[in-house]
């Protein structure tokens, strides 16, 4: 095991990751956004922070992915766990801490109930989807579909 | 990771329900406004939760290897004494923050916080009943020489002043301690449910990942409303401003730690295999921990103040303004919130009564010291009866009259109040049921 690999820490999300993962998604998007992130975490942390995992690297998080359960949603009675937000800090990318995160996080949706994981991404973004592919994902038969209204 | 739900015996549910009518009576608010503040959340729930597939080994201590006990008379005595005594003072912890909420819940200026700190108050009392569970189900009068009818109306007859724990004997003087008191002592009971996961007793183990999930929420409720709150006051708010933070510091991080126990304790905590930290090694994470959370509440002013500086510039920035105390950029150190030392204003462990100052200095002429807390205290809290104590028996020990050890034991401790519930003298909490069970309390 390499140095690195032995100081990742992956854990359960934590109200005080906030500050972290606002950083994380200003370096990622160049935008400082803090009032989002704090009502997004909010959620995930009332909802079971257990389902949502965090990477820390020397004691700083470096990483997350926030997951969810539910089910009844769009006819899909079994009960889904969802993944919906990702990110790791770009001066950390290429160290698999991504699949780090998605491990922990199918082991904790699997332990609460969960028989599937479900996410969507954007057909531009090959990269994210070639992730996906990698740690095991694969087309669903379920088409995502969107209309304009405003 | 399912969990088991359980319902009380009907006689101690009624019972809680009744207290919670008198002590609780917000309640009420919260299934009418869940949708509203908690979309998609599971109805709360009043009952007992156990985690399913805890494991069946003793993780730490004497017993390591072993077994876990699954009743109090496979522990002995003394450990079953020992953590009787733990599932009580949790227990009162539980029902005491309740009646410290209920106090200013209604002052909270924004609905979103009140009604977070609402389901915070919730989740506090099925963490109540949870330890009920724990007393009713299982015969513990080789060890508490009570019934679990007069263990359970003991604890619900407590009120602010005659809890098990200092933190709980406070009132608090406005909304700003609702929060602060989430972020700050909420802190110290995700410490102890997280050590305690290792419990060498099943049921109390089982019981604590369902409440650490619960905890995390109230810590948030804690943290994030404060993150607003400093932002809005970076901006010009000054409706609550970092000063008023800060004293709420002050006066809630002494007795968080201080829930810790003595800093040459927890031995016998480790020993029985009923944690897995002794009392200053988890106090000592406790407090890096809150060393974290007022920095990130720093950063969160200097970047609502100052929107061009980088995470590291404004991280860069608050280290320099605490350390020299200075003013950089119109940012001034008082605008930055900087914990209290870990000796300042203590009444219990290594350094109670020792006269700390906030930023660890030693006073020597107790007038002077009072002088020094009334300035970093807050104002309301000034008036107290716990102040008044507080500052009797500093003088005491100057004088010569009282020890420290005496002064120590002087503090509010764990009395009986009657055991009656305040509608009516002559219904108690826990009332008999007939054979039928179709009996429960007087409402009000």
């Amino acid at each position: 095991m390499s140095a690195v690999a032995e100081q990742i820490r992956i854990r359960s999300l934590s109200e005080l990751d906030i500050a972290r993962i606002v950083t994380i998604d200003e370096r990622l998007t160049g935008v400082y956004r803090p009032e989002v992130w704090e009502r997004r975490l909010m959620y995930y942390i009332r909802r079971n922070p257990d389902l949502s995992q965090v990477a820390e690297l020397g004691g700083k998080v470096v990483g997350f992915m926030l997951g969810d359960i539910r089910g009844g949603e769009f006819g899909l009675e079994e009960t889904s766990g969802w993944i919906e937000r990702f990110g790791v800090d770009p001066d950390f990318q290429g160290r698999s801490l991504g699949r780090k995160l998605f491990d922990a996080v199918a082991a904790q949706l699997k332990g609460h109930g969960a028989t599937t994981i479900r996410t969507l991404v954007e057909k531009s973004d090959s990269e994210l989807a070639s992730f996906l592919r990698a740690v095991g994902f694969q087309d669903a038969p379920l088409t995502a579909l969107e209309m304009r209204i405003g | 990771m399912n969990v088991e739900q359980t319902t009380l015996p009907k006689k101690f549910h009624d019972a809680v329900l009744h207290w919670q009518r008198h002590n609780f009576p917000d309640y009420g608010l919260l299934p009418e406004a869940w949708e509203k503040y908690f979309p998609n959340d599971p109805e709360f729930c009043l009952c007992a939760k156990m985690e399913v597939g805890m494991g069946d080994t003793v993780e730490v201590g004497d017993l390591k290897g072993q077994k876990r006990r699954e009743k109090p008379d496979e522990m002995g005595e003394e450990p079953a004494k020992h953590l009787l005594a733990i599932i009580r003072a949790q227990a009162s912890t539980e029902f005491g923050s309740i009646q410290q909420h209920e106090g200013t819940l209604a002052r909270a200026q924004d609905d979103e916080d009140r009604f977070w700190v609402l389901r915070v108050m919730a989740e506090e009392l099925r963490h109540g009943y949870q330890m009920f569970h724990l007393l009713v189900s299982q015969d513990w009068s080789a060890v508490s020489g009570q019934k679990a009818e007069e263990m359970v109306e003991e604890i619900l007859s407590m009120q602010t002043g005659s809890h098990v724990l200092d933190a709980f004997n406070l009132e608090y003087d406005s909304f700003v301690d609702n929060v602060v008191f989430a972020a700050v002592i909420d802190r110290v009971g995700k410490y102890q449910l997280s050590m305690q996961k290792v419990c060498s007793y099943k049921p109390f183990a089982a019981s604590m990942p369902p409440m650490l999930r619960e905890e995390a929420f109230h810590l948030a409720a804690g943290v994030i409303p404060m993150r607003r709150w400093v932002q809005r006051a970076a901006q010009g708010n000054v409706l609550v401003t970092v000063s008023a933070i800060q004293k709420a510091f002050n006066k809630w991080m002494p007795r968080g730690l201080e829930m810790f126990g003595h800093e040459k304790g927890g031995d016998s905590n480790i020993k029985f295999g009923f944690k897995n930290m002794k009392n200053a090694e988890a106090q000592s994470q406790y407090y890096e921990e809150c060393k974290r959370m007022v920095s990130d509440l720093n950063q969160r002013f200097i970047r609502a103040r100052l929107p061009k500086l980088s995470p590291d510039e404004a991280e860069t920035l608050a280290a320099r303004l605490i350390a020299d105390r200075g003013k950089h950029e119109g940012i001034s150190y008082e605008d930055m919130i900087v914990l209290p030392d870990r000796g300042f204003f203590r009444r219990k462990g290594d350094a109670a009564f020792t006269m700390i100052g906030f930023s660890g200095e030693t006073f020597t002429e107790v007038e002077e010291y009072v002088r020094h807390l009334a300035a970093h205290l807050p104002e309301p809290y000034l008036h107290s009866r716990d102040m008044k104590t507080y500052v009797e028996s500093l003088r005491g020990i100057a004088a010569g009259t009282m020890t420290r050890e005496q002064a120590m034991k002087k503090m509010p401790a764990l009395k009986r109040v009657g055991g009656m519930c305040p509608c009516s003298k002559s219904v108690r909490w826990v009332m008999d049921a007939p054979e039928d069970g179709t009996a429960s309390p007087s409402t009000n």
